[in-house]
This record gives structure tokens, sequence and C-alpha cells, in this order.
């Protein structure tokens, strides 16, 4: 991520190339035989060659090949952890730094949105057979890009009212502007993917009535949505609030009205931490401090989001975990044991964020489908579950990665469910 | 679902799938690097050029040209014509059309006087080749019996050609060399010898760089090094121009032209398509970046054609030739006027250093804002608009008719890259 500096809380954070700019990064490219950074994409969208398109300035081809290997290919153009895939393996670090692969892939996207180019079409034939996909995220939408490219008929069915997953209610848009993952959406139904919303499976319609209305094989990537509360005296007042719900109101409404010129203390080190605590200070908190119980060399953030939130004037304090929340009907103290046993601290606060991770949903609907301990969907190779016809893969699966991987698992499911259906 | 369209065109009566060929050169010189370009997307081949004389080779042989930080705008080889028996390359060529009979098969020959020629003709029609091209134009051959000195003699040019049209019935298209004035006078000579086609341009004469460690220019042969061929992206205007004049030539109707020189990409392609080539040979962008080059040429042609819903390339053939016009006959009425976008303005200065340098003095800065404004001395030249390293920070603006003139229509470019 660039050092842009954001302004509000949903204009974006970093500038696009322009034609000339592209192809002059796309010039740096070293255009590596067997190229490493294609290798580094677990999605398999192919840097190498998209980047090659624009060098020789096929804009439009590069597109296509982005789109066609990675059907969120514009939103992962703006949240990947590049960092640790593509560009860390790209050859041109051993003579300066990376190739900037994201904004180079968001380029194209933005392009083929410039266009309006029809990059995904529906196949001419269909195979008749009827599939469902239970969840509209990343790993459920790639699943179902493959199954419609290959001609199966498939339906979405999403519990909320947008498609995006995640992507549409977590990310902060200054990172992810909701209009990428819109777009994004329109070119995988331009596949001729049906979508069913505000239909949770499990409540609204169970996988037995989807089964008697001819649907052969489910999909599910259902994520995880079910955020932690600690267990800690105080956590369920007024103003403590779960990340995904803090992060799901704010992209609602467009910002949080009531943490104007407030204190907002946000727990947790991860990328979600620092996106509350970003959301929460852009949304107009006065003072927001990330509390993480370990040190900031472990936690999981990107440093570059860090930086960029101190940048910001957000504070991080490390070593520090809560142990109470007090206050009369709200919030209004916040109290923290150091990690070393004997330190203590008690701040004022006007809101709590707990960013200390996500559960699955209850999953027990899925009769047959082997659960683990913590209640994520146990598959073999490729989200093949213990239950006929039922495949899972994405966060559900890998208790919660990222968006990329999501889709990788969800393009590798289709094509177990395409073996199984075959059969 | 990647856009796809049907690119084949005829080059003098055969069915090309595309006008890619590859150019003869070290890119095509034996079986397996051929079968690899045909597998990965190009038409056809003009194979390195086969003689009775079998080189003998220099080393090293390369150099190229930089600017700033872009390596290999130009690049300079001492190379001759193939240095493998001639036997062994006809058998190459028979091979290659038994196994890839969809995609055409040129063979390019040089001979020192009228018996090579036939001679190497007879056997490029032997080995089934679909088309002869001659090797009028090697700049760097050790015997002035051959190479550039001959296609730059309009009547050695006229003779070959006609020795070789003589003993086959095949297409025969003769290799132009740039090293030359006015390439209409030997194109014209090829013609009436009997060429059906004129592909151009061979590379052109040239010193690169000269080498400040041993006093000669690159590469350095021990310690010496010689005049010779020029190519890749900084000859395509010179091509081009070469292409254009003849394509424009009523003397010349009829011959179908081959462009080469500085192709990279499906633009540079479409550039010589427009201005009536019905064929494109590359050499030195796949030396650099490799056969795949033709993907997005590929690519990037058939996205252009569904862009302007066009649905052959030969409708395209010649389409920029008659807006191409004698400099005495453009309008001079007027003068265009720069506009400048304050938004997009980084405040560089570069337009103010490059206007009161090079051109007008038409642009005072203001120091406070770091902004160009322009004023009364400006003459529509765009200097500026050239140097600016913004993209569309200075565009096309007003325009203003000269003292006296008849103000009308006036057409303008907007868009720039
Ligand atoms: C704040 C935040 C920031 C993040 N930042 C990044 C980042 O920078 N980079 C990155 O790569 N990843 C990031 N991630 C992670 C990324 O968003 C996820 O890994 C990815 O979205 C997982 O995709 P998925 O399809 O498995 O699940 P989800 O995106 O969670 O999608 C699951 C979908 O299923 C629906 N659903 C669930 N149950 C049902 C049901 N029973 N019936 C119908 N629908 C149902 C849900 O409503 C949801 O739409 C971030 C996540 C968050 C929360
Ligand atoms: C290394 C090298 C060898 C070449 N050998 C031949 C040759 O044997 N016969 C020939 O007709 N042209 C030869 N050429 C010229 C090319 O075919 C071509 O006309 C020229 O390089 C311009 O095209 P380009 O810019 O795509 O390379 C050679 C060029 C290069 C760079
Ligand atoms: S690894 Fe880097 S330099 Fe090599 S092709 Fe990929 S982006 Fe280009
Ligand atoms: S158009 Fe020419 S004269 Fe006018 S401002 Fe630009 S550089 Fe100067
Ligand atoms: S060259 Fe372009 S960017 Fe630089 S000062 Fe002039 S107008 Fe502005």
């Amino acid at each position: 991520m660039s050092k842009v500096f954001k302004s509000d809380y949903s204009s974006e954070a970093v500038a696009g190339f322009t034609h000339r700019t592209a192809i002059e990064e796309a010039a740096r490219c070293l255009l590596c035989h067997d190229a490493p950074c294609s290798q580094g994409c677990p999605a398999g969208t192919d840097p190498a060659k998209f980047i090659r398109s624009i060098r020789f300035r096929n804009t439009k081809g590069a597109a296509e090949t982005i789109r066609e290997n990675n059907v969120l290919g514009g939103s992962c153009a703006r949240i990947c952890p590049y960092d640790r895939l593509c560009e860390e393996e790209c050859s041109r670090c051993g003579i300066d730094r990376p190739i900037e692969i994201g904004r180079l892939q968001r380029y194209a996207v933005e392009q083929e949105e410039a266009f309006g180019m029809r990059t995904l079409k529906a196949p001419e034939r269909t195979n008749g057979v009827k599939v469902a996909c239970i969840g509209a995220g990343p790993a459920s939408l790639a699943c179902a890009a493959e199954l419609a490219k290959a001609g199966y008929l498939v339906t979405i069915f999403e519990k909320e009212e947008k498609a995006g997953g995640m992507l549409t209610y977590g990310v902060l848009p200054a990172r992810l502007p909701q209009r990428v993952v819109d777009h994004d959406v329109a070119m995988t139904a331009g596949l001729g993917i049906k979508f069913e919303f505000g239909k949770k499976v499990g409540r609204d319609v169970s996988l037995d009535d989807l089964r008697k209305k001819g649907f052969k094989a489910f999909f599910v990537g259902a994520g995880l949505w079910r955020a932690k509360r600690p267990d800690i005296p105080g956590s369920d007042l007024n103003g403590v609030f779960t990340a995904v719900d803090f992060l799901k109101k704010a992209r609602e409404a467009g910002g949080v009205p009531e943490i104007k010129g407030k204190s907002v203390v946000v727990v947790g080190g991860g990328d979600v931490a620092v996106d509350s605590a970003v959301t929460a200070k852009l949304a107009g908190a006065e003072q927001v401090v990330i509390y993480y119980r370990r040190t900031l060399e472990e936690a999981p953030a990107n440093m570059d989001e860090i930086r960029y939130a101190i940048s910001i004037g957000i504070t991080v304090a490390t070593n520090f975990a809560p142990s109470e929340i007090s206050g009369t009907g709200r919030v209004e103290y916040v109290s923290f044991r150091g990690r070393d046993g004997k330190s203590e601290a008690k701040v004022a606060a006007d809101a709590v964020v707990f960013a200390i991770g996500q559960d699955p949903e209850d999953m027990s609907w899925l009769t047959g489908v082997k659960l683990t301990e913590k209640g994520t969907i146990m598959t073999s190779r490729n989200g093949t579950t213990d239950a006929e016809a039922v495949f899972a893969a994405g966060d559900i699966v890998n208790n919660g990665k990222t968006a990329v991987e999501a889709v990788a698992a969800g393009k590798g499911a289709a094509f177990d469910m395409m073996s199984f259906l075959g059969k | 679902m990647a856009v796809k369209k049907d690119l084949s065109i005829n080059y003098l009566g055969l069915k090309c799938e595309n006008p890619f060929f590859l150019s003869s050169s070290p890119v095509g010189s034996c079986y397996e690097m051929v079968a690899k370009s045909f597998e990965a997307g190009w038409g056809g081949v003009f194979y390195k050029t086969v003689g009775i004389f079998v080189a003998d080779e220099c080393s090293p042989r390369f150099d190229n040209n930089s600017k700033e930080g872009l390596r290999w705008v130009g690049f300079k080889n001492m190379e001759q014509i193939s240095d493998k028996p001639t036997e062994l390359n006809f058998e190459n060529i028979a091979r290659l059309k038994r196994d890839y009979p969809d995609k055409l098969m040129v063979a390019s020959i040089m001979g020192s006087d009228d018996d090579e020629w036939k001679k190497l003709a007879k056997m490029a029609e032997q080995a089934g080749a679909d088309m002869i091209e001659g090797n009028f134009s090697c700049p760097q051959m050790s015997n002035h019996a051959m190479g550039s000195d001959v296609g730059s003699s309009p009547d050695l040019v006229r003779r070959y050609s006609k020795a070789v049209t003589e003993v086959t019935k095949l297409p025969f298209i003769a290799k132009m060399t740039p090293n030359i004035t006015s390439m209409e006078i030997p194109a014209r000579a090829a013609a009436e010898g009997g060429a059906a086609g004129i592909s151009a341009i061979n590379t052109i004469k040239s010193i690169t760089n000269i080498d400040l460690e041993n006093l000669t220019s690159m590469p350095v042969v021990d310690g010496k090094s010689s005049i010779s061929g020029y190519s890749g992206a900084a000859v395509k205007p010179i091509a081009l121009r070469f292409i254009a004049q003849m394509a424009k030539d009523e003397k010349l109707k009829g011959v179908e032209f081959s462009g080469i020189g500085g192709v990279e990409t499906w633009q540079d392609a479409l550039e010589f398509v427009l201005l009536g080539a019905r064929n494109i040979q590359v050499t030195t962008g796949i030396m650099q970046y490799g056969y795949r080059i033709v993907e997005d040429m590929i690519s990037g042609f058939s996205h252009f054609m569904d862009e302007k819903g066009v649905s052959s390339v030969d409708e395209l053939v010649g389409g920029a030739l008659s807006n191409i016009i004698p400099a005495e006959d453009l309008n001079r009425d007027f003068k265009v006027l720069p506009s400048f976008d304050e938004d997009r303005c980084i405040g560089c200065g570069r337009c103010y250093i490059s206007c009161y340098d090079g051109a007008h003095q038409a642009i005072d800065w203001d120091e406070e804002r770091r902004r160009p404004k322009l004023n009364d001395n400006c003459v529509g030249c765009h200097l500026c608009l050239n140097v600016c390293p913004v993209q569309e920070c200075i565009l096309p603006g007003e325009i203003k008719f000269k003292e006296g003139r008849r103000a009308g229509d006036v057409v303008i470019k907007r868009h720039y890259e």
C-alpha cells in the first residue's frame, strides 16, 4: 500500500495507474521465463501473462487473463497481501524492488470496466444440471464461476442483501471500494449465475428442500460470521462491538455517527483490528487506541497497514489484554492486564471494538458433514466433505485466511464437484 | 472466452492464418525454432537466408542502443546469411512444410550470380516452399556481389529477380535495403523483373556505440568492429516511411507489401497494415522477448477489430494512406494552442524549459504556484505537449486562425497516451 493520505472514510486510498504509468511499470517487468510471480499467486491469476499484455499494449487481453483466472481479480488487486505472494516471489527483487503487480492488476480491471468489456459470458450450451452455492463470498463466487463456465446451472443463496461476503461487509472501503466488489460480482454474474438474496440456508431453506428442487450438488462457502467476544465482565455493555458488526455497520451506513469525537479502544492485532481502528478514526473518532496482547512483531496484521494507522494518529499499545469493561449501562472504562503479569491499566473509552477473530456460525444443519472442534468444516483435498454431494471451501474450511486463498479453494472445489457430478 | 477474430489474410494469393511472420534471421533458422514459433501462433516464416555461400560468423556480433533507463531501443547485428549447409536448410524447410501444412514457409535466398539465384530458387521450389524471398539487402556481407550492394543497384535487382522468376512459378518477394534514398526505384526494378511482392526493410547501416576502452565501435571483435545493420523499435519510423512511399507509388500498383522493422506489438503491426502492408515480419522483437509476443499481437489485433467492428484484416490495409500527403499540401492556416490541465499538472516545469530553450518562450512560469501560463508567443508547435511527463495534462486546445486566413473546420487529435 502506498503512503497516499486517506482523507475520509470512503474515499480511495491509493491512486491508480494511467496508461502511460502502467506501461512504464510493466516495462520494469523482466518478462521472466517460468515466472515466479505467477507461481506465487494461489488463485492462478497469472500476473506474468497479464503484465506482458500490458507491456505490449494489449490491456484488454490483460483484463481477460485476469478475469478468466480469478473472477475476483478487481478485489484481489486491492487487498491481496502481495508482499507475501506474487510480489515477494518477483525476480526483480534481485535487482531493486518488485513490480507493482497489484496496481497493474487494478489498472487492467479498471480498463475492463471503462471499456464496458463483457469478459465472461454464459456458455452457449448448458448441461441442465442444477447446483447450489451457499454464500456469495469469494469462495462461492469462484466456485460458481467455474461451474457456470462448464455449463452447470448455478444458483447462489446468500443470507445478506448483497454479494461479496466479507469484501462487502468487512474490508475497509478505503482499501476496497464497494464499486470494485460490485464490478467483480457483475462480471461473475455475466456467466449466467442466479442469485437468491436474503436466503439463509439451514434457516430459511434446508438442504433437503434444495435437493427436492433438483439441485444435484452443494458448495458451502459460508465464511466465519460469528464474532468472538471475550468472556470478561462488561462485554455486554452498550458501546461494545464486535469487529464484524462494527465494520458491517460502517459499510452499510457509510460511517459510524455515534463515535464522532469519541474515544475508541480496539482489541486485536490482525488486519481486522487495523481496519476497525482506521474505520473508527476516519469515521471521526477523536482518539483510537489498538490494544494487542502480544508484541508488534508477533501481530499478524500487515506492517504497512499498521504504519499507515499510526500515521493517521492511531496509537498501538502492545502486551496488554483486556480484563474488564465497566460503566453504568454504557462503556466508560476498559481495564487491561499486562503480559508480564504485573502491569495494569485502566483507560476511559466510549466504545470498544473486539477484533479477536471470527468463528463459524452453527453448521450443524449440514447433516453428515464432519466439523472441527471450532465448528469449521472438515474436508479432504479440494473441498470434498463427508456428506455426499456436499463440498466446502474458503474461510469456513481454512478458519480464516485471505480472499485470494478463498478464490483458489473455491476453484479447486468446483473441479472436485464436477468430477463427482460427472460420475 | 477471450475475444479472438479471424485474422486470416491472403498474401500473394495464398491464405495466411494471420499476417504475423518471422522475418528471415536467426529466429527462424532451424527446424525446432520454427516449429516452436508455429505452436506459439505465428502464421508463417521467412526462413533464415540460404545461399550457396555459407557464412563464417564473427564473435561477438550484437550490440544495443539505450536511452536513459530504456535498454535496447535499437539493435545492431553483424550476422550474415545462414551458417548452416545449404542442403540442410532446404531439408528443414521441407520437413516444416510437411509437418505444418497450414503455415506458410517462405524460403529466403541470396546468390552471387544468375546461376546461384536460379539454383537456389529451384531448390526452394523442390523443398516445397510456398514463396521465395530474394535477400537483396543484408548490409554486412563480406562479398560485394551479395547483399545491400546488390539491393541499391536497380539493374542487379531487376536481373536477379528475373533470374529467379524465370525458373519458378512460386511468388517472388524482393527484400529491400533501406540504405538508399528512394526505395521505389529498386522496387520498381524488382517488379519489372517479375517480383510479385516487396518486403521492407532489412537493417540500416549503423554504428551504435563507440567503445571507449578500445576506440572502436561495438561490438568489439578482436579490437575492431564494422558498420552493420540496425533494427528494432528505433527503426520502425523509417520502415513505415518506406512502406508508405511504395504503397503510394503508381508504378507499384498491384505489388503486395510485407512490412518489417521494429514490430513488437499489435499496434506496430497495425501501423504497417494501415500503410498498405498485407504481411508483417518480425525479428528483433522475438530475439529480445521470444515467440510469445505473437499472443498479444493476435489478441490485441482482435480486440481492435472487435472494437471498430472490422471483420477482416483486408479492410484495414492501406487505411491511413490517403491521409499522408506532401508537406506542401498541409493546411497551414491555423495554430492549435496547447491547453494545460492545472489539476493534472504536477509542477515539474519541463514544458517551461523546453518551450524556452527549444521553442518560442511562450510559457511564463508562475513561481509561487509552480504552474505554466501560456503567453502570446505560442506558435502551437506542441513541443510542450511532447515533453510533459503527465498523460493528457497538456492537450490540444484553442484553434487560432492566422491573420487573413479563412476559418473552417479543423480535425485535431484528442487522445494521447
Ligand atoms: C475486516 C476484514 C479485513 C480483511 N482484510 C483482508 C485483506 O486485506 N486481504 C485478504 O485477502 N483478505 C482479507 N480478509 C479476509 C477475507 O475477506 C476472507 O478471507 C474472504 O472473504 C473469505 O471468503 P469466503 O467466501 O470464504 O467467506 P465470506 O467472505 O465470509 O463469505 C461468506 C458468505 O456466505 C454467506 N453465508 C454464510 N452462511 C450462509 C448461509 N447459511 N446461507 C446463505 N449465505 C450464507 C455470508 O453472508 C457471506 O456473504 C479480511 C476480512 C475481514 C473481516
Ligand atoms: C541478427 C539478425 C540477422 C538477420 N539476418 C537476416 C537474414 O539472414 N536475411 C534477411 O533477409 N534479413 C536478416 N535480418 C534482417 C531482419 O529480417 C529484418 O529485416 C530486420 O531486422 C528488421 O526487422 P526487426 O526490426 O523486426 O528486426 C537479420 C536481422 C538480425 C537482427
Ligand atoms: S517475477 Fe516479477 S519481473 Fe518476473 S515476470 Fe513476474 S512480475 Fe515480471
Ligand atoms: S505549443 Fe510550442 S510555443 Fe506553444 S507553449 Fe508549447 S512549446 Fe511553447
Ligand atoms: S510539463 Fe506538464 S506537469 Fe510539468 S509543469 Fe508543464 S504542464 Fe505541468
